[in-house]
Parts: structure tokens; sequence; C-alpha cells
């Protein structure tokens, strides 16, 4: 699904040049069933191929998601505020707590990753789409319908009760007997297969889309740490498959792989986890460093300190990242020469973070800081990573890891990488690209108030849990007895849990008004730069057209756009050359062509969760999922390349889309019977 | 490491010879790859991994049960003559992607078609073989090893299925006349996954049948 | 930006918080993994002393780094919003030094680190062996004190674990584990249901117990006294409700124990706890073995992990019910049960309560044999069960 754009319908020279005799099988088209057009409404939503739309989809699923898994770290901070407390039973605790795990690990962290990537990376890269559009659509409506059957176990029997980890053989019929670890293993094997899918469509459009001029090491580092991290999910993704699987088949056809009794060795499902899970922490992570290394330069007015370092440091931490899994597993009775090679692995990786870290501090050196919202946000991200970062080192320590793992302290270790960092870059993320995805900024003093409250409920919260661990509080416990030391500390860090609570109240608030702000007569836009940023995605009009650039740039500098608006005089002093408005595309151009909207990955991926209740419930639904899944495959195949009764708006005939999708639809085969759907 | 700019003005969007109206399309990008072979490669890079995975559960169970084992059941004589037929598909699927290449529709039709043949008699090959396990009494849920062994050859089992249906895909266009020339890469993508399925099941021959 | 002072401020507030609240740490944690009370705790410690050192001298200068670069460079209202700051690129000298500085700190720690590793997997001469088996929700304890390598209970764990020598248990305790001080104690650490882990923050780190799998632990207190610890691995239902203790005693009091724990359960001579054998015989010989009453039938007991708490001598622990209730008051309250409260006051009222209705005391899944059923007891059989386990000593 390549994308092509025509200046004018007539002139179709150049294109017939380019790419031979494609045009002549325009009316060829393969497709038996219609696309929808470009409709608008909610239509225009659940059909839509465009990244744009993808991506924030991605992000309201996953805030909605963020939701959920918030109400359940409420509910645990609220049972473990006092000692003894049994609120909730401790059947409905560890269920409480696996939930709150896996959903903000995979329908939170994950996708708002995704919804970042999704839209930000193709403009960055000066691309009109993705490589593949349709597989693009599926992949999100594949994560999605893959979290909603996840958690509608709530509904169906409770939810998994296992830890987001799952060790085998806790996870076996016998010792989890409700349904909750069916739905785990087959919602996360859905989600995974949109992760996988996301990887190969991403990857290849970084790899093969970029504008003319933009070489590997011109990109923005956003981009790349997108890169790296959607290589690690092309890699981490099918071991958990593997595993999920294998759990799957033990559970529902009484497989032996986890079967002691039979001769098998729980940690197995350990290593496969891990080697999946290790990865994961930077899949988790990585984008948000891409965020903050956006954001420090442009509030710093100043390039990024040492792009190579920060870009290789980033290859280096995924690389890095496939030698440590073991690290989780030092009290799980390895070998002290296994113990001791992952435990000097995992101490090395810290210099490929602690590089980023001070090059992070180097950039903002000698700038001129502007403490806006999104800024904060970096900021924050820098020193709270740097606490978790820290903290990790002391649990490299194999020995002192056997004192620590499994207590509060890696709690406190593992939110202050995936809130301190992640979800502290991503918020500032939002803050940042508001305006380019909706043409209108979030109100500054709330984000402030968003900032400074989220900054102290965080550290509230999760500050004291490192006393919590070190004082020998165990994790997982559905409650603690008086007379340890935990009881103060804990009542603290549910004081926080609620601030935290109410600066995202802070937060939906500020959505809601600034969208307001927005329809009041007099508003001004903010035009398409309002930061004064130096990267491409800036460098179209805001919000984003639906074909991003009029045409496409050419690219002579890592951060163009900042390049376009200022230059160096004769005795080397930068001066302001163009206005963002002068260099800016207006968006206006209408004959762009783009690929067609479908129905059919929305309808694909409603098939997965009836396959899993087939699965859980009754091998009925899965006939039908089965018979859906097989017609929407077809339906995908057989699809026009696209709507021949397009031609309004972004429309045009579609030459060279021919022999592209039936690719996209083997793809899309092979991942469907290989996951075993 | 300094860059200094020496812009005088926003710089006009042309680059010696690049059409930027196609810039991003077909063998115009980057890496002289298509986007839709680089997908390929990239998912069968991850499709490693998924086989990776198997083969170490594999190895690492097939040995700690009790019961029927490896030695017990397996035909090697059998086993390796659909492996030698699955191996001469990769040779018919090289003839099929050439034919196409070169437009000559019968010729791929005939290799398209002997390519899934080859597949499908192995495919027959390894249920006749599953078969006779379970008759010796080798069920899925007997022992590790068989819990072990089914899953990581039915999940190659499945593979050559799903190329098998892509082969014929391709067959029945090519009867209709929509496997055009321009498709060729179609061809030559499916055969990517074709060698792939065949070379994992070298890796796979070799070390749950032969290796003791 | 004068606002710029209040983040400041809350900063620097926020870091006092943490120094004071470390320096809190240890008062009151019994659990604490703080105040090592045995050899391969101390190593741990000094090892996690250094770490914790380098990663707070490490911590002040990035955060104070970046406050410091925070308030030094931030953009002032009367600056010329067209100046720009010089564009510095990179500095690939400072880059290289960053990039090579931490590495050499951590080779530093790493050599210490590996030096640890192997030290601490050191199998110790002469050491007391004891296996540890977790099952859900509890610890058993077995020793070989004759070395014969003969016991009738010895086959409950699951199929395909190779003893690293045969197994003997003479000795089959529960709750608590009892040792002599200064002598390094090896543990085969093993589990009959799903994975657990065994760990006395005051004598060692955690290790898991993995089923199908033995792993080796070694713990040596310093000093006599009661160290505890619970369990780290999540385990399923209860697994906030699995505890253990390790007892110390000197040498010659350790040797009583054993001699003690060798006998068989005494007969009970008085009436009432004569009828509460009766009681026992009639409800609870099905799953617990008791020395000399029903170890000729015992056949394991009728739950998933085949185990439950050997009773012979119950009375002379410290706790009961996965460690998670104290037999006898904790007449000092430091939450431990040392060698003189054993004995001294019964807390009769939590063992009635738990003899009247496990499953309401402690989450259990009796249903799916995994936990103690409420066994539907009258007061009067409580009663005397309470004075047939007292007898039990």
């Amino acid at each position: 699904m390549a994308i092509v754009e025509r200046p004018t319908p007539d002139s179709a020279g150049p294109l017939a040049l380019t790419s031979g005799d494609r045009t002549a099988t325009t009316d060829d088209a393969l497709g038996v069933f219609r696309r929808p057009s470009n409709a608008t409404g909610w239509r225009s939503w659940l059909f839509t191929v465009d990244h744009k739309r993808i991506g924030i989809m991605y992000g309201a699923a996953a805030l909605f998601f963020f939701l959920i898994g918030g109400i359940e770290a409420l509910i645990i901070r609220v049972q473990l505020a006092a000692p003894d407390q049994e609120l909730i039973s401790a059947d409905l605790y560890n269920q409480v707590f696996t939930m709150h795990g896996v959903t903000m690990v995979f329908l939170v962290v994950m996708p708002i990753g995704a919804a970042f990537a999704n839209y930000l990376m193709p403009l960055q890269i000066g691309a009109r789409d993705v490589a593949f559009p349709r597989l693009n659509a599926f992949s999100f409506w594949c994560f999605l319908f893959g979290g909603v059957f996840f958690n509608s176990s709530w509904f169906l029997g409770g939810g998994a009760d296992g830890g987001w980890f799952a060790y085998a053989p806790n996870t076996s019929v016998i010792f989890s007997p409700s349904h909750g670890m069916d739905f785990y293993a087959i919602g996360l094997q859905i989600t995974g297969v949109a992760s996988l899918v996301g990887a190969i469509n991403l990857i290849t459009t970084v790899i093969n889309m970029r504008a003319p001029g933009m070489s590997l090491m011109k990109m923005p580092v956003f981009t790349w740490m997108t890169l790296v991290t959607q290589f690690l999910l092309l890699f981490a993704m099918p071991v958990i498959s593997v595993a999920l699987f294998l759990l799957t088949f033990d559970r529902i056809f009484d497989a032996n792989f986890f079967n002691v009794a039979a001769g098998a060795d729980p940690l197995l499902w350990e290593h496969l986890f891990w080697v999946f899970g290790h990865p994961e922490v930077y899949i988790m992570i990585l984008p948000a460093f891409g965020i903050v290394s956006e954001t420090l330069p442009v509030f710093s007015r100043k390039p990024i300190f040492g792009y190579e370092f920060i870009v290789f440091s980033g290859a280096a931490i995924g690389f890095m990242g496939w030698g440590v899994w073991a690290h989780h597993m030092f009290a799980s009775g390895l070998g002290p020469i296994s113990v001791a090679a992952f435990s000097v692995s995992t101490m090395f990786i810290a210099v490929p973070t602690g590089v980023k870290i001070l090059n992070w501090i180097a950039t903002m050196w000698g700038g001129k800081l502007s403490f806006t919202t999104p800024m904060l946000f970096s900021i924050g991200l820098v020193t709270m990573f740097t606490i978790g970062g820290l903290s990790g080192v002391s649990h490299a320590i194999a020995p002192a890891d056997t004192q620590q793992t499994d207590t509060y302290y890696i709690v406190a270790h593992f939110h202050y990488v995936l809130f301190g960092g992640a979800l502290f870059g991503f918020v500032g993320g939002f803050y940042y690209w508001w305006p380019k995805a909706f043409g209108h900024l979030l109100r500054e003093g709330l984000g402030k108030v968003h900032f400074w409250t989220m900054l102290l409920g965080f550290n509230l919260t999760f500050g004291p849990m490192h006393i919590l661990g070190l004082q020998g509080m165990p994790r997982r416990t559905h409650t603690y007895f008086d007379g340890y030391g935990f009881n103060m500390w804990n009542m603290v860090a549910t004081v926080g849990a609620f601030l935290i609570a109410l600066s995202f109240l802070v937060f939906f608030a500020n959505i809601f008004l600034s969208a307001r702000d927005a329809k009041k007569p007099g508003w001004v836009a903010p035009g398409p730069d309002p930061w004064d940023s130096r990267t491409l995605e800036w460098m179209t009009a805001s919000p984003t057209p639906d074909h991003n650039y009029d045409h496409v740039p050419v690219v002579t500098h890592r951060d163009e756009f900042w390049y376009r608006k200022y230059g160096e005089t004769d005795d080397h002093k930068l001066v302001r050359i163009a206005t963002a408005e002068e260099v800016a595309q207006t968006g206006e151009r209408t004959d762009v062509h783009l690929p067609a909207p479908s129905y059919w990955p929305i309808v694909l991926c409603a098939a997965f969760p009836l396959l899993g209740y087939g699965l859980i419930f009754n091998l009925g639904f899965a006939f039908v999922g089965g018979a859906i899944t097989l017609a929407a495959l077809y339906g995908l195949a057989l699809e026009p390349a696209d709507d021949p009764d397009g031609g309004h708006g972004h429309h045009d005939d579609h030459g060279d889309d021919h022999g592209d999708d039936d690719h996209d639809d083997h793809a899309a085969i092979e991942q469907e019977v290989t996951t075993g759907d | 490491m300094t860059e200094t700019s020496t812009y005088s003005g926003p710089a006009p969007d042309v680059m010696d010879g690049v059409d930027l109206e196609t810039w991003g399309f077909g063998t115009n990008n980057a890496t002289g790859v298509s986007n839709n072979k680089l997908g390929m490669w990239l998912f069968l890079g991850s499709d490693c991994l998924l086989f990776g995975a198997l083969i170490s559960s594999y190895l690492l169970l097939r040995h700690r049960g009790t019961g029927l084992g490896p030695e017990d059941v397996f035909d090697i004589p059998f086993t390796s003559v659909s492996s030698f037929v699955l191996l001469m598909s990769s040779v018919s699927m090289v003839f099929a992607v050439s034919s196409i290449a070169r437009d000559d529709q019968p010729r791929t039709r005939l290799w398209l078609l002997v390519t899934a043949m080859l597949g499908a008699t192995f495919i027959a090959g390894q249920v006749y073989e599953f078969t006779s396990f379970y008759r010796e009494g080798l069920g899925y849920t007997t022992n590790l090893f068989s819990s072990a062994f089914y899953s990581l050859t039915g999940f190659h089992g499945v593979h050559v299925t799903v190329g098998i249906v892509m082969l014929m895909s391709l067959f029945v266009m090519s009867l209709t006349g929509r496997l055009t020339k321009e498709r060729a890469e179609t061809v030559e993508i499916v055969g990517l996954y074709w060698h792939f399925v065949d070379v994992v099941w070298v890796l796979i021959f070799t070390i749950v049948y032969l290796i003791p | 930006m004068s606002r710029l002072r209040n983040p400041r401020t809350r900063l620097f507030g926020l870091l006092a918080f943490v120094g004071l609240a470390l320096s809190a740490c240890a008062a009151n944690a019994p659990q604490t993994t703080l105040e090592p009370e045995g050899p391969a705790a101390t190593k741990i410690d000094n090892l996690s002393n250094i770490t914790f050192l380098i990663a707070g001298v490490v911590f002040v200068l990035v955060e104070f780094g970046v406050l410091f670069v925070v308030w030094k460079f931030r953009a002032r209202k009367d600056d010329d919003p067209d100046a720009l700051p010089e564009q510095l690129h990179g500095n690939t000298k400072a880059e290289v030094g960053w990039t090579i500085l931490p590495a050499v700190i951590l080779a530093g720690l790493s050599v210490a680190t590996v030096g640890t590793i192997l030290d601490l997997a050191d199998k110790p001469e002469d050491a007391l062996r004891i296996r540890v088996v977790g099952q859900q929700w509890w610890w058993s304890y077995d020793y070989d004190i004759d070395g014969d390598g003969i016991h009738a209970d010895d086959d409950v764990t699951t199929p395909g674990i190779e003893h690293p020598e045969e197994y003997a248990t003479d000795i089959e305790t529960a709750s608590e584990m009892v040792i002599p001080v200064g002598v390094p104690v090896y543990l085969d650490i093993e589990a009959r249901d799903v994975i657990h882990s065994f760990w006395i923050p005051a004598l060692n780190g955690k290790k898991d117990a993995v089923p199908g799998r033995t792993h080796h632990l070694t713990l040596e207190a310093d000093e006599p006294g009661t160290y505890i610890g619970q369990c780290t691995e999540y385990c399923g239902l209860s697994h906030a409700y699995m505890r253990m203790s390790v007892r110390a005693l000197p040498q010659a009091e350790y040797d009583a124990w054993v001699e003690a724990q060798l006998a068989d359960a005494r007969t009970p001579t008085d009436a009432l706890a004569a009828q509460g054998a009766e009681v026992f015989a009639a409800q609870c010989t099905s799953c617990h073995l008791v020395e000399g009453v029903n170890s000729d039938t015992f056949d394991g007991a009728a739950q998933v992990s085949g185990a439950a708490p050997n009773l012979t001598h119950f009375a002379s622990r410290g706790t009961y019910a996965g460690g998670i209730f104290d037999l006898w008051r904790d007449l000092d309250g430091d939450r431990k049960i040392e060698t003189d409260e054993i004995g001294v006051e019964l807390e009769r009222n939590t063992l009635e309560a738990w003899l009247r209705n496990p499953p309401a005391e402690k989450p259990l899944y009796p249903t799916g044999a995994r936990g103690m059923p409420n066994l539907g007891l009258s007061e009067a059989d409580i009663d005397a069960l309470v004075a047939y386990l007292m007898s039990l000593d």
C-alpha cells in the first residue's frame, strides 16, 4: 500500500513513468467489495486508515484503560492504607493487582507509545502515511479488542489472578481455577498480534519512507527511539506469544508444558517471560526518552547535545536489553555463574542510560530554558527516572537483589522508571503535541497545577515504597500485619495515590476546558509552530491536514524546520531568517491521493474476541469468530485498491496500489494463523 | 561534531534526480527494497524468534518426562522422505518466481501448482505421522515430549498450510489473468515465505529427529 | 522567573524528606533488610552499603546538577527574545568521558559483586542440613539427624525431584525452623505445588522454592534469637499469610531440642486432653501426622500438595497456621516469639478461633484441597483439642 500523490488528475505523466504500466491495471481492481467512501462522523473513525486518526484513537483508548488501571491502583492503595485491612478479599485483591499491572503495561504505556509513534513518526520523516495503512488500522483495532476482551473477564467470572508475570505453575487450572488466566493468555495474544503487525509496519515506514535527504542520522531522536522500540517489539513479541501459547494449551487442552508432576520445569516460563519481559521494559521507556529528546532542545533553544551519543545509546540499550533478562530471576535458583554474568551485564546497561541523562542535562546547559508545561514534565522525567535508574543499579548487584527482589523496593523502582520515566515523558508529549493534533494548546496554568500535583503525589506514593521494601514488606500481599513498621509509609503512599488521581482529574479538566476555549469567539489559533520547534512535523498546518504535507519536504539538516527559520550571518551570528508561517506549508492542497478507508480491519479484529470466548466457554463462538475471520480476510484481500466512487476531496484513482494489496493480506493471514486464532 | 547552517533563506523543496511527487513509492525509496518485501523480511525475522522459542522449549522438555519418547516413535526414513519432498518444493518455487518474471503464465501456474502439491504432500505425511504416533499411544497430553513435539511441528505445519493457501491464491489469480508481470514481486514475496518455512523445517528435522 | 524559587524549595524539601525517612528506616521494623544478624546477610549488607553510597553520590550530583542548570540557565524576562544561546551540538571528549567514568565505577562494583556471588554460593563444610519445603501457604522443615536416609514420609514432594542425596527426615516440623547458633545451616529448598520463596532477611537473601527443583541457601545466626521472614514469591490466594521464622539456640539448648523432637508424641494424661486426642483421631488425622499416633497408617494429606503440618510437637513452636498466628503471647511486643516466650502464656482466643473456622481466619481454598476446611467442631471439641494440642510439647 504505498502512497503516492498526484498533482492533478490529468497530469499522470510522471507517475506513469515511474510506476511503469501499473496504471494499466487501474480499472482491473481485484476487489469484489466496495471500500467505504471518505465518510464523515463516526464512520470516518471506525474505517479510517489515516495514521493520525489511528494515533489519536490509540491515545484515547490508552487513556480510557489508564482510568481503569488507575481505579485498580486506588483500590490497592485503599486496601493497604492501614494494616490488617480486609476491605476486599485476598482473592479480589490478587485479581486487582494482576489486572492493574497488565492493564498499565500492555494497555496503557505500550499503546501511548504507539499513539505517539503513529501520529508523529510519519510526520517527522516527511511521509504521507505509514507503509501499510490498512494494517495500521488492523493493529489499532486488534489492540483495542484485545484490551476489551481482557477486561471483560471482570464480568465473566473474575479477572486474572496470577500476577502480570504469571509464573507457572501458579497459573495452571488447579491453582487458578477461574477463567481469569485464560483471558490473560488469549487477551495478551491478541494485543501481541497488534504490536507485532505494528512493528513490521512502522519499521518499514522508517526505513523506506523518509523524505528525500533525510538520512538515518538526520532523523529526529523520537523517530530513532521509535525505530529501536519497534525492533524490540518485532523480536520480543514472538517469544511471549510462544509462552502464552504454551500456557493456553496447558490450561485449555491439558498439555504438559508446566505440569511439574509430568516432569516440567517451571523455570521455562520464567525464561520465556523475561526474555520478552526485559526488552519490554525498554519498549515502554524508549518512546518517552525520544519525547524528552525533542522537548528539551526546543525549550532550551539549543540543539540536542550529542545527537550521536543519544541515538547510539538508545540503540545500545536496545541491544543490551536482550542480555539481561535473568536479572529478574536472581532468586530463582540459577547457578552462581549465570547470576554473576547477568549481574554484570545488567550493571553495564546503566552506562548508555546514564549517558542519556547526562546528555539531556548538557542540552539544557547554556540554554535559555522556558518552563512551559511540556518542559516541566520533561525535567520531571530526567530527575525522576534518575532515581529509578539508580535503584535499578542497586538490584543489578545480585546479592543485594536477593534482599530487594519481590519487595516494595522493586515496586518503587519500576514505578520510578515507568511512571516517573515513561508517563512523565508521555504527559509532557501530550502537552507539547496537543496543538499539533488538535490545533489548540492545553491551558498552561492548569498544566502546571497538573505537573506539581503529579510530581508531589508521585513521590509521596512511590518514594516511601523504597523504605517499605528495605524494611522487608513483600509485594503482592493483600494485607500486612501491624507491628512491622509498615503502617505510616503505607498511609503516606495512599494519600499520594489520591493526589496522583487528582492531578489527572486536572488533566482531563484541562482537555475539556481547552477544547471549549478554542470554540470561544475571539480565540486565536496558535498557528503551525507554537513552541518555536525544530522538527518537520511542525512544518505543516496544525491540526495536521489529512495529507500531512502539500509537498514532500527535502531535508538537508537535522532539525530541518529550525534551520529553515534560522540562519547564520557572515560573522557567525544566528539570526531568524523566516517566520514559521513563511516556512510551514499551509496544508490547503486538496488533490493529494490518499489510501481509501476500509471496513475490514475492524471487522477482522472484532472476530478475535469471539475466538477467545469460544476457546474459553463454548467452541460455538469460536466457529462464528473463525467464520468472520475468514470472511474478513477475504474481504481485505478482495477489497478494491480504491474506492471507485471516490473522487471527491483527497481522491483519485489508485493505480499504484494493486501489487501491494494482496501481500498485505498474506501478512495478515500469516499473522493470524501463526498466532492460532 | 558541530553543524552550522549556511542557509540564506528557506530551502526550496527540490532535489536533483528525485521526483518528489512519487517519492516513497515502489523502489524509489531509501533501501531499494519495496515496502512489501521489507515487511515480509521483517515478519520472517520475527518468526525466527517464534520458532527459536518453540525449539528451545522442545529441547528443554523432551527428555524430562516419562513414557514414550522420541526414539520410541520416530520413523526417520519416512520423515526423511517427506522432508525431501518439502525441500524439493523450494526448487519448484524458484522456477515459479523465474517464470513470472518472464511473464510465462502457463509455467508460472505449473510451478505454483507443483509447489503447492509438494507442500500438501508434506502436510499429508505429517498427518499420517501424527496419526500413527497417536495409535502408538502418544496423544497430545500424554507427556512432556508429546506436548512439545506436537506443538512445535504443528506450528510448522500451520505455516506450511498458510503457504499452500497463498500459493493456491496466486494460482487462481494467474488463471483469472490477474497475476500480471507487475505482480511478479508478490510471487517472489510468497517465495521468501516458502523458503523460510523450508529452512525452518531443515532445522526442526535436524534438531528434533536426527540429533538424539 | 521568580516562581523558580518555589520548585527549588519544594525539591530541597523532598530531598530532606527522603533523607530523614531513610534514617528512620530501621526503627521498629522486625523484618528489615538493613540489620544483618548473620555472616551471609552481613556480606550482602556490606555490598549494598557501597552501592547505596555510590548511588547516593550520583543521585545528589545529578539532581542538584539539574536544579543548578534549571536555575542558572532559566530564560529571563529581560532577555532579548531574538538572541539565541550558543548552538552547541555536543562535545565528544565530555561525552566519551561520561560514558567511560560510570563504566569504570561499575566495573569496580562488578568485581566486588561477582566475588560476593561466588562467596555466597559456596557450600559450607560441616553444615547442618535442613530440607525446607514450601506449599500453599506454610513451610515445613525436615531434619536428617542420624543420616540414615530413611523416613516414612520422604516421598511427599513432587515426582521428578532428584534429591542432592538420599534424604532422611527424623524431625519434621512446621512454621518455625530451629537452628544452633554459630553453625552454618545448608538448606535444601523445595516446593510441593507452586513457586514460593524462602526469606529470612536478617540471615540471608531470598531463594525461590521451585517445584521439581532443589535450591540451596546457607543460613547462620550470630546470636541466639528469633528471625522472621515471609514468602516473597507470589503463590496464590494467601501469599500474604505465608510466614516463617528461624529460632537460633545455643548448641546445648539445640541438642536438647533435637532430643525432645525425636520422641514420639506424648500420650495425654489428663481427661480433657485425652478427650481431645479422640477428637483429633476422628477429625484431624487424615491430614495431620502425629508421630506415635497415626504414623503407621498415615499416607499423606488429602491436599493438592499432599502435605499438612506435622503436629507431633506442636506446643513447642512459637507460631502456627503458616506462621501467621502466635501460639504464645508476644510478651515484649516485637512480633517475634522468642524461646523464653514459648510455653509462658497461651494465645487461647486465636487458637480457638482458628479451630472454629480456619477459612475465616486465613484465606484458604479448602474445596480445592488447598488449606484447612471448617470442621464444624463444637465448643467442647475445641476446648478438648486445645488441651490435647497443648500436651504435644
